[in-house]
């Protein structure tokens, strides 16, 4: 058993009030795959953020090598080792393989100008290390593949002589042969003696790569295992599994007819074949990790990303919605996923962004009536217990709760008959969460149908109906509320399912 | 955006104004008489149109340069469509009009359909309509228009000159759409966030036409009343009214990235530089100088806005 | 960034086949090319109209007559590259025109006279660039005001007037170096200079990255605004070495602004392929585009098109060629 080359001990970080990590014990040895297993918001992508230097924790600390480390920037973490490859891949599109992996730290002739002969023979030495003899090191960046981006990536770590490697996500946008190389890149470089962190939800893979598994939820660490004392079943149970606290009133709402039909519905490589209906009064729980296509399901439903084929059905009739004023004249409505970017206009007031969907309402002619848009804000106010100064407030300066309140109180001015929440409490005190839940159970009440998607297990198992649950762009899972358990629902986000036309396409 | 602030900047503006008055005042004695302000509302009618359309652009975070061209391009189809196609004169003024309207319409289109940011847009259609304009009138220029044409330019109507009415009334007009109606709240949200715009069913892409359109519009009828005013058409009329325009914009508290500014802090802005202009040529300064002073308030004012926006008064 | 192309499944994306030599050329200098082959194009159909078009005369005349276009749309491009715009080249060369032929009718030695304005170029321009990239007020706004202080200042000061009594050593663009014509040397060893620095140097490259993503630029540790600054400092070099063309080229200097010649330039560096989006274009296609503009407006004389058209010209290609650089990008995103 080796000593580990990174320990991280008590880490923990909290942001704007909520503690997104608490008290968690992490490391990592040279030669072996760690990997991190979590649900959305377990804090997994905060823990790597800590370790390659991109945010400072409030407490803990990082060792590497023996020697007690502070990173203030990531050229630390760097200089220490510490290399990471982001699902966000940092390159320069125009500029060629070798001059990607060289940027910033080019060897030099000893007249002191780049050694571009060098450049392009380490890189070519780098790229064959990576069993990727076929990729040429003066191709622009542009012209390659995700899969081959990703090894000018990795490429680029180890040319800053990584002792560890961090991939977050590294299979995410990959189709399943490349999956197959990238993990005999893994398996060469733990050969070499390079420590990796393996961020992933992808259970055959951890399987078939990783030596040890550490398992977060809710900020906590729950357990580090070996891989070969531990089954799918334990790990997707301590990924998941909690006492259901009543913290959902889940109220009952007489569900009633049908108000929407989704038959085939296509949209690129997220939303494939996707087929549902939903009922007046009933809250239908999306579940899936990151990359499952849940939020590009909603946009196409929203008329944001419009369906490429297959079939909408409104009320009994078939509809193309091909933008968010035609989905909204339908009566579909979407609290979007990100609110500060897509759902408020920050530095304009309360009552100015509860009317922005409806300002028709609120206007005879072009003529906004400043009375009646008043009157409406307030009442929303009321309704949704906004906590603000007055209604000319600055949505911006309102807290995350409260924001989500406007932009809920924006859309149900529409009056819709389908209210899509995506997140609707991420970022969302406690009190505020209870608060969002209950007038979701109000609004089924009234027969206005939901479609919540949520990557809080508890949040879904409390609220939901029924569950779809989505992996990989389509829909593993239909389950209804009586038979929905963490362990069911959990499995099925992390299933894969093989294409009809035999490749086995990871989920 | 709130109210507040909003009044803090145009009040800060507005002194600013009544105080450069009054040093002007006191260092020419003609300067603050009713027939030289007057006079000065005239001179700024052409820049004044375009100004208000501009507010409506740049606060939704784009920018409009052909509008110099589009004056220059109007300026010299009102002569060509009177002088040589032979049309009376009023109907060459309105298809004239139609087609500066129609050129700002295609710079809303090159924006919004085919993405290209309205910064390049606008300087290709600067040259564009600007070459347009000196290939049709091959560097001729047209003149002696009917005495009634002038009346326009340089005539008076109740004591105060024609196109400083009609100044006012795009004034009142502007202000109200922006401040009252949902197109202006539009505007404001596209500049603000677009995203959320978008999120929000508003339709940004008829918005941003409209207004380039607009801007088109506002530069074409400054054509015709420019045209008036000096009682000849030249290609290069218009030439560098865009720096003019911008200033007087930005000067008013509009901001550069959008989603912030009002129609009377571009008028304000207006005047105060037209009281530089004016005080530095009853000073001596010849036409040239100014435009110096012109680009220097530029800067000094983006510069001034920049500062106010980090320290967070909005 | 864009996420992956559907490649077919039946081969492993990565076993990408290398493409030819020649594929690979035209990918990587595509519009480059499109330009020369528009000269040589536009070479033959006129000659085929008007045979005095190839004269050496007037071949002497197109490329002699625009080098200094050529050499100041280097520093453009290298400013658009970065993703910033510069409208002020046009009036900050008319300024140091009148410096240099002031400086060389009142006696002072020529290398003086052609070298200070190039420090003045350098120094304003680098005022330039310290607002843009401290000051964060956006390039086209800095710069607009900055024309308008240099346009005026000229005016002002000299009254338009022109300068007479130039010495005859002062005249560098009349000169003959290895029977060339000096302004075409010039140009040529500037531009291939030019391109082999912005390929093959750490400060060349870097500047791709910060024009091609800003965000991944700052992250791999580049000093943004000390290279924006810089970058804005040797735009102003070049301003200064294209005027020592420009001002040499006559017996005497007319102490204005030069008409259109931003937009010239601009133009010339956007036609040649970089992109006004910033991080991507070589200096060798601004040169090459700056002889088509002056072929074409030679070209409009030859065939009796009254060269007014020239403007509207220019305006067509620019948006041509920005129309098709958007609708290629959306292709390939």
């Amino acid at each position: 058993m080796t000593a580990p080359f990174v320990t991280m001990t008590g880490m923990s970080k909290s942001f704007v009030g909520v503690k997104v990590l608490k008290d968690v014990d992490f490391d990592v040895r040279p030669g072996e795959v760690h990997a991190l297993l979590g649900e959305n918001g377990a804090g997994k992508s905060t823990l790597i953020k800590m370790l390659s230097g991109l945010y400072t924790p409030d407490a803990g600390t990082i060792t590497v090598n023996g020697e007690a480390m502070k990173f203030s920037s990531t050229r630390d973490a760097t200089a220490a080792g510490i290399a990471t490859v982001y699902q966000e891949l940092l390159l320069f599109p125009e500029l060629t393989v070798a001059e990607n992996v060289f940027l910033g730290h080019y060897p030099r002739t000893a007249g002191g100008w780049i050694d571009w002969a060098e450049v392009r023979a380490r890189t070519r030495d780098l790229l064959d290390q990576l069993d990727t003899f076929d990729l040429d090191v003066d191709t622009k960046v542009l012209a390659l593949s995700v899969a081959q981006r990703q090894r000018v990536e990795i490429a680029k770590a180890l040319s800053k002589n990584a002792k560890i490697l961090i991939m977050d996500e590294p299979t995410a946008s990959l189709v399943e042969a490349d999956v197959q190389r990238l993990m005999q890149v893994v398996r060469q470089l733990r050969e070499r003696g390079v420590g990796i962190v393996y961020v992933s939800h992808r259970m055959p893979e951890i399987f078939a790569l990783a030596d040890r598994v550490t398992v977060l939820r809710d900020g906590a660490h729950v357990g580090t295992r070996a891989i070969g004392e531990v089954d799918e079943r334990e790990l997707v149970s301590m990924m998941v599994g909690r006492p259901i606290d009543s913290l959902f009133p889940k109220t009952e709402a007489a569900i009633g007819e049908t108000v929407l039909e989704v038959r085939n519905l296509n949209h690129g490589r997220h939303v494939r074949d996707i087929s549902f209906s939903l009922r007046r009064g009933e809250i239908l729980g999306i579940a899936g990790l990151v990359g499952s296509g849940r939020t590009e399901l909603a946009l196409t439903l929203f008329g944001m990303t419009p369906a490429t084929s297959g079939e909408i059905v409104m009320e009994g009739r078939p509809v193309r919605i091909t933008s968010p004023r035609q989905a909204r004249d339908l009566g579909i409505a979407y609290v979007p996923e990100d609110r500060g970017l897509q759902g408020l206009v920050k530095p304009m007031a309360i009552r100015k962004n509860v009317s922005m969907a409806t300002i028709e309402r609120v206007s005879s002619g072009i003529f906004i009536k400043p009375a009646a848009e008043a009157r409406r804000a307030v009442d929303a106010v009321k309704r949704l217990s906004i906590r603000c100064r007055d209604i000319g407030q600055p949505v911006g300066e309102l807290s995350g709760g409260n924001q989500q309140k406007v932009v809920i109180a924006k859309w149900l001015e529409t009056s819709p008959k389908v209210l899509i929440l995506d997140e609707p409490t991420r970022g969302v005190d406690v009190g505020a969460k209870a608060e969002i839940h209950t007038i979701m159970g109000e609004l089924v009440k009234q027969g206005v149908a939901v479609i919540m998607v949520s990557s809080e297990l508890p949040e879904v198992l409390g609220m939901s109906d029924r569950v779809l649950v989505m992996s990989g762009g389509a829909i593993t899972g239909e389950i209804d509320r009586a038979d929905a358990t963490p362990e069911r629902v959990g499995a099925a986000m992390t299933a894969h399912r093989v294409q009809a036309n035999g490749t086995g396409e990871a989920a | 955006m709130n109210l507040k602030s909003l009044i803090r900047h145009e009040t800060f503006l507005a002194l600013l104004l009544v105080a450069v008055l009054v040093v002007l005042s006191f260092q020419s004695d003609r300067f603050f008489t009713v027939s030289n302000l007057l006079n000065q509302g005239r001179l700024m009618t052409e820049t004044g149109l375009i100004a208000i359309a501009m507010t409506f652009v740049i606060a939704t975070g784009g920018i409009d340069l052909s509008v110099g061209s589009i004056l220059g391009l109007v300026a010299i189809l009102t002569g060509v469509f009177w002088h040589n196609v032979g049309m009376p004169l009023g109907l060459a003024a309105v298809a004239a009009i139609a087609v500066g309207t129609f050129a700002g319409f295609v710079n809303g289109l090159i924006i919004t359909r085919f993405r290209v940011p309205p910064l390049i847009a606008t300087l290709a259609t600067l040259a564009l309509y600007r070459g347009l304009a000196e290939g049709i009138s091959q560097a001729r220029s047209v003149r002696g228009y009917p005495d009634w044409f002038y009346v326009l330019g340089q005539g008076e109507v109740l004591g105060v000159p024609t196109q400083l009415w009609i100044l006012v009334a795009a004034a009142i007009i502007a202000s109200v759409i922006l401040a009252y109606t949902r197109w202006g709240r539009t505007v404001y949200a596209i500049g603000s966030n677009e995203v959320a715009s978008r999120f929000s069913g508003l339709s940004v892409e008829k918005t941003k036409l409209a207004l380039y359109t607009a801007s088109g519009f506002a530069a074409a009828v400054a054509a015709v009343i420019f045209v008036s005013r000096v009682s000849t058409t030249r290609s290069d009329m218009g030439t560098g009214i865009e720096l003019d325009a911008i200033t007087a914009v930005v000067l008013g508290g509009t901001s550069i990235f959008g989603g912030r500014g009002t129609i009377l802090g571009t008028v304000i802005g207006l005047c105060l530089i037209q009281a530089l202009k004016n005080g530095l040529s009853l000073a001596g300064v010849k036409g040239d100088g100014t435009i110096m002073l012109i680009g220097a308030v530029l800067i000094l004012a983006i510069l001034a806005s920049n500062l106010f926006e980090r320290s967070g008064t909005r | 960034m864009a996420m992956s192309m559907d490649l077919p499944p039946t081969r492993p994306a990565s076993m990408a086949r290398r493409p030819g030599f020649l594929s690979r050329l035209f990918s990587e200098y595509g519009q480059e090319i499109v330009v020369l082959a528009a000269i040589v194009v536009l070479f033959i159909v006129v000659t085929m109209v008007n045979p005095r078009f190839i004269s050496a005369n007037n071949l002497t005349t197109i490329f002699a007559g625009n080098a200094y276009i050529a050499v100041a749309a280097i520093g453009m491009s290298m400013v658009i590259i970065t993703g910033n715009i510069d409208v002020s080249v046009g009036a900050l060369i008319g300024v140091l025109a009148t410096i240099s032929g002031t400086l060389a009718v009142a006696g002072y030695p020529v290398w003086v006279a052609w070298f200070f304005p190039v420090l003045v170029g350098m120094a304003i321009m680098g005022v330039q660039g310290v607002l843009v990239a401290y000051a964060r007020i956006p390039s086209i706004v800095v710069t607009l005001g900055a024309m308008s202080i240099l346009r005026g200042g000229l005016i002002s000061v000299t009254g338009g007037t022109w300068i007479s009594g130039l010495p005859s050593e002062f005249l560098l663009a009349q000169q003959r170096w290895f029977g060339v014509p000096s302004p075409i040397v010039m140009m040529v060893v500037l531009t291939v200079l030019a391109f082999l620095w912005m390929r093959y140097s750490a400060f060349g490259r870097s500047l791709y990255a910060v024009g091609g993503n800003p965000e991944a630029a700052l992250a791999t540790g580049i000093p943004i605004e000390r290279r924006i600054v810089a970058v804005f400092v040797i735009h102003g070099a070049f301003a200064g070495l294209a005027t020592i063309l420009f001002a040499t080229q006559l017996q005497v200097i007319q102490s204005t602004v030069p008409p259109n010649l931003e937009l010239t330039v601009i133009t010339a560096s956007v036609i040649g392929g970089v992109s006004i989006l910033g991080g991507s274009g070589t200096v060798i296609g601004s040169t090459l585009a700056t002889i088509l503009f002056a072929a074409i407006g030679s070209a409009l004389i030859f065939v009796n098109v009254s060269a007014y058209w020239l403007r509207a010209v220019i305006g067509l290609l620019i948006l041509a060629t920005v129309l098709a650089d958007m609708m290629r990008r959306r292709g390939k995103a």
